[in-house]
C-alpha cells in the first residue's frame, strides 16, 4: 500500500500552486484591506463612539473564537507536516489533523452565529431601532463589524470545506488530495486565521477600559 | 510537531495578553499594543505555520510585493483623508414662512 509521499508531482507543479495561492492571497489581502482602511478612518474621525461601540461587541465569546482559530491553525500546520514528513508513522495522523482543525472551523461559525443572535436582540444592526443611534460613529462601527465579520466567516466556511475534503482525501489517499495541494489548502486556513488575528483587537477589544 | 506546540503556546499566551492589555487604562496605547500583539502573533502564523521563513524566494517575494501594494493603497487612500477638512455641513432647519399675500417676511 502506498504512502501519502509516495504521491509526487513534478517539482515545478508544486511551486505553481504554492505561488498561485499566494498571489491569491495577495489579492485577499488588498480586499480585507480595504474595509481595515476604512476601520482606521471611523476610528481616526470618531474615536469616543468607537470606543463606546466596541464595549458592546462580546469579548469572551470573541476570545474563545480566537483560541478556536490559532489552534485549528496548529493543528493544520501539524497535518502539513505529518504529510510532508513521509513517515506513515507521523502522515497516517494527517487526516484526523486535518478534520479535527475543520471541527474547530464549524465551532467557530457556531460561536459566530450565536453572536449575531445575541447582537441582533440588543440592537447592534445598523439601521433604523439602532441601539447606539445617539453616538457618532457607532453605527459606522458596527457596519463594519458586520461586514468584516460575515465577510471572514464566509472565508471560513469555504476554508472548512476545503480541509473536510483533504480530511477525507488523505484518509482515502485519493489520487488529487496530494500532500502539496494540502500544503496549500493549508495556506488558506492561516490566512483566514491571520485575518482575525487583526479583527480580534480591532473589533473586540476597543473601549474595554472605558 | 515540537516546534508546532511552542508556536501555539505563544498564539495563545500573547492572545491572553493582548486581552489582558485592553482593560488597562493606556489611552492610544492600547490600541497601539493591541496591534503590535497581532503583528507578533502574525509573524508567527506567516513565519513557523505558511513557511515564509522557509520559503523560496518568489514566495517570500509575492508576499513582499502583496504588503507593499497594500500599504500604496492606504498611502496614497490616506492623502485625501488627511488633507480634507472636517467641517460639519451646515444644515439649515426646514422652517414654515408667512406667505406673501400676508406680507411675507421671517417667521
Amino acid at each position: 500500500m502506498e504512502t501519502l509521499a509516495a504521491v509526487v508531482v513534478p517539482e515545478h507543479d508544486r511551486e505553481v500552486g504554492r505561488i498561485g495561492m499566494w498571489v491569491f492571497l495577495a489579492t485577499e489581502l488588498l480586499f480585507f484591506g480595504g474595509l481595515l482602511w476604512a476601520y482606521a478612518v471611523v476610528r481616526g474621525r470618531w474615536p469616543h463612539g468607537v470606543a463606546v461601540a466596541g464595549a458592546h461587541t462580546h469579548v469572551v465569546l470573541g476570545t474563545i473564537n480566537t483560541a478556536l482559530l490559532l489552534t485549528s491553525s496548529a493543528l493544520v500546520a501539524a497535518a502539513v507536516e505529518a504529510v510532508r514528513s513521509g513517515r506513515r508513522k507521523f502522515s497516517d495522523r494527517a487526516p484526523a489533523l486535518l478534520a479535527a482543525a475543520a471541527v474547530l472551523g464549524v465551532a467557530f461559525l457556531l460561536v459566530k452565529g450565536v453572536e449575531y443572535a445575541m447582537e441582533l436582540r440588543e440592537g447592534l444592526l445598523p439601521g433604523p431601532g439602532f441601539a447606539l443611534a445617539g453616538e457618532r460613529g457607532a453605527e459606522l462601527f458596527f457596519l463594519l463589524y458586520w461586514v468584516m465579520t460575515a465577510l471572514h466567516a464566509l472565508h471560513l466556511a469555504v476554508g472548512v470545506g476545503l480541509l473536510g475534503a483533504y480530511a477525507w482525501g488523505t484518509h482515502g489517499l485519493r489520487r488529487w488530495a496530494t500532500p502539496d495541494r494540502a500544503e496549500v489548502a493549508g495556506l488558506y486556513w492561516h490566512f483566514v486565521d491571520l485575518v482575525w488575528i487583526v479583527l480580534y483587537p480591532l473589533l473586540y477589544l476597543a473601549g474595554r477600559n472605558a | 510537531v515540537k516546534r508546532i506546540a511552542v508556536a501555539w503556546v505563544t498564539l495563545i499566551a500573547l492572545m491572553l495578553a493582548s486581552l489582558g492589555s485592553a482593560y488597562l487604562r493606556l489611552g492610544a496605547w492600547n490600541l497601539a499594543i493591541g496591534l503590535a500583539i497581532a503583528a507578533a502573533k502574525g509573524a508567527v502564523v506567516l513565519w513557523l505555520f505558511m513557511g515564509l521563513g522557509r520559503g523560496p524566494a518568489v514566495i517570500r517575494l509575492a508576499a513582499a510585493v502583496a504588503a507593499f501594494v497594500l500599504v500604496l493603497l492606504v498611502g496614497l487612500g490616506g492623502v485625501d483623508f488627511a488633507t480634507r477638512v472636517d467641517d460639519p455641513a451646515s444644515l439649515q432647519v426646514p422652517q414654515q414662512l408667512r406667505p406673501l399675500s400676508q406680507g411675507g417676511a421671517a417667521r
